[in-house]
């Protein structure tokens, strides 16, 4: 499981690179390395609680697994949030429902 | 004339060539000059048929140490320091009929000790069929006895300390270390039998350690973490968990130290049914570990105090490993945990080591703790402190490598190693998938009144 789980994590980094690779580039050059340094540490955070609440849970470690929960998902989706928003997936007003307003 | 300037040019060498040439050269000498103490260790060892293990690596079955992530450094064994246990005057050596359970036997520490002291290991059937079975591997005959009176050839002593770490791994050890015998780790007097202490004067019951040999080998076992994990530290299962490690470090020790005289070299097995050597020390002196709070018992970096050692005492030529420091100091200064949970409130709560028998330790009331483990009611014995410390309740994980490594490097990282240990709630838990062991509350009751004392057994014929 834990092999299959690493095989994944490989293919689903490579897959975000590709899905944000053409928003990523920003005119701004900062800009350009806040997103992909963002996806990293969304990326790496994800990951690791997903391993920690993996392993923790096949042990039994039932507070440690829910802590982690809380803890690892909770940050990952609050960068995700983040990094939608930079990368313009999410809270960008289409130009024709602007035009109407 | 043409053809012969130009196979002048053929033969001879540009710059370039010539450069490669001395690269190569310089290549294989310095291989050659690494590879050549191999060779000649090799060729020490070839009438034993023994292929030497690259010099400085621990053994050939596990060339590093495993410490589990933490930050190792290495420490000196000498007249001020025994590791990171610093050494404030002149350790005595002592008297084995003053250890804990031994007060308990003689009646010195209280009367439920002294009743309690009988049957608290062997009231839970479990625990008393491993306790039964270490006692067929504890009598002198089979700890001690006179080396082959010729000496075999063996290795020089970096190999053949390898080749014993080796040995060790292969009867099942889960750690091994050899050290520099401290002279001050022997008993004074040693008890022989322990369960006479309750009938007789102590002077009668006791005689003078005189043996010294200059090495030790500690071999360590695990107490077993999912038993650890499913238990309160306090229930059947406890004494159980202390007598798995006892008796396999036992048959460990004592096979080793049969080993060793069959080469012509004295040696003699310390092991839970017969020491004549106190083992913090030795866990010390053999690179193996640091002391805790809990005052006697030493840590090693990954499997913390969860385990149990034996030791061959011996004067066989071997090399000692340096003592080592992880910074479990630090993190016992800042942790405490042990202390806050200890059912008998023995484990202090001093903020620093204080002066006991020249030496400096955390001074926990031995007392109270006998008292507990003998008179315990509620299970067979108690390992409470062991259950609960952040370096022992741990599987094998990279993040909590990630965690003895930051909790080996200083106070500070200590104190949030301990932060996040809490707040995952490790050590506290009790895992029920884990108790696998059975449970007879009824037999845990101290005895009313002390046993009259067997009677001596007929002489065989």
């Amino acid at each position: 499981m834990s092999t299959f789980l690493i095989f994944i994590a490989g293919v689903l980094f490579l897959g975000g690179i590709i899905f944000i690779k053409p928003r990523a580039k920003r005119e701004l050059m900062w800009k350009t390395v806040l997103n992909w340094s963002l996806f990293v540490l969304w990326y790496a955070i994800t990951w690791t609680g997903i391993s920690f609440v993996y392993i923790n849970a096949s042990v039994g470690h039932v507070k440690a697994t829910s802590t982690a929960i809380f803890l690892f998902l909770g940050i990952s989706v609050v960068l995700a949030v983040v990094l939608a928003r930079l990368l313009g997936f999410i809270g960008v007003k289409k130009a024709s429902n602007a035009v109407q307003a | 004339m043409v053809e012969k300037i130009e196979q002048k040019q053929k033969l001879g060498m540009n710059r370039r060539n010539f450069l490669k040439a001395g690269m190569a050269a310089t290549a294989m000498g310095v291989i050659g000059a690494i590879k050549a103490p191999a060779k000649v260790a090799n060729a020490a060892t070839s009438n034993v048929n023994y292929s030497a293990g690259a010099k400085g690596q621990w053994s050939k079955l596990h060339p590093e140490h495993n410490y589990g992530g933490a930050s190792v450094r290495f420490a000196e064994n000498n007249d001020q320091w025994l590791g990171t246990s610093k050494l404030v005057g002149t350790v005595k050596n002592t008297n084995e009929a003053d250890m804990g359970f031994n007060l308990a036997r003689r009646g010195l520490i209280s009367d439920r000790a002294h009743r309690g002291v009988f049957n608290f290991v062997p009231k839970h059937p479990q625990g008393g069929a491993i306790s039964a079975t270490l006692g067929l591997v504890a009598s002198e005959a089979a700890v001690d006895g006179k080396p082959a009176p010729e000496k075999l050839p063996i290795p020089d002593p970096e190999q053949m300390s390898q080749h014993i770490r080796d040995l060790a791994y292969f009867l099942r050890a889960d750690e091994v270390g050899i050290g520099q015998m401290p002279s001050y780790a022997y008993y004074s007097h040693k008890v022989n039998p322990t369960k006479n202490l309750t009938y007789q004067p102590v002077e009668e019951c006791v005689y003078p350690v005189t043996q010294r040999y200059p090495y030790v080998i500690v071999v360590m076992v695990d107490q077993h973490l999912e038993t650890m994990l499913g238990s309160t530290g306090y229930d059947g299962v406890s004494a159980s968990q202390s007598m798995r490690s006892y008796h396999a470090t036992a048959n460990i020790a004592v096979i080793i130290a049969k080993y060793i005289r069959s080469l012509g070299y004295n040696a003699r097995a310390n092991h839970a049914g017969n020491y004549m050597a106190v083992m913090p020390p030795l866990i010390l002196a053999a690179g193996l570990g640091e002391l805790t709070r809990t005052g006697d018992c030493a840590a090693h970096p990954r499997l913390g105090f969860r385990l149990k050692v034996a030791a061959v005492t011996t004067d066989l030529p071997l090399l000692p490993n340096k003592p080592i420091d992880f910074g479990m100091l630090d993190f016992c200064r800042v942790c405490g945990k042990c202390a806050a949970e200890c059912p008998s409130k023995a484990i202090t709560h001093d903020k620093d080591p204080i002066e006991y028998n020249g030496y400096l330790r955390w001074n926990s009331d031995m007392k109270k703790c006998t008292e507990f483990r003998v008179s315990n009611e509620e299970g067979s014995s108690c390992g409470r402190c062991m259950k609960v410390c952040p370096w022992n309740s741990k599987e094998d994980s990279w993040f909590h490598e990630a965690g003895m490594w930051i909790g080996s490097r200083g106070q500070a990282n200590s104190k949030l190693l301990k932060s996040i240990d809490d707040m995952f709630g490790y050590g506290t838990e009790h895992i029920e998938k884990y108790k696998w062991w059975l449970e007879w509350p009824e037999l845990y009751k101290i005895p009313a009144s002390i046993p009259a004392p067997a009677p001596t057994a007929p002489p065989a014929h």
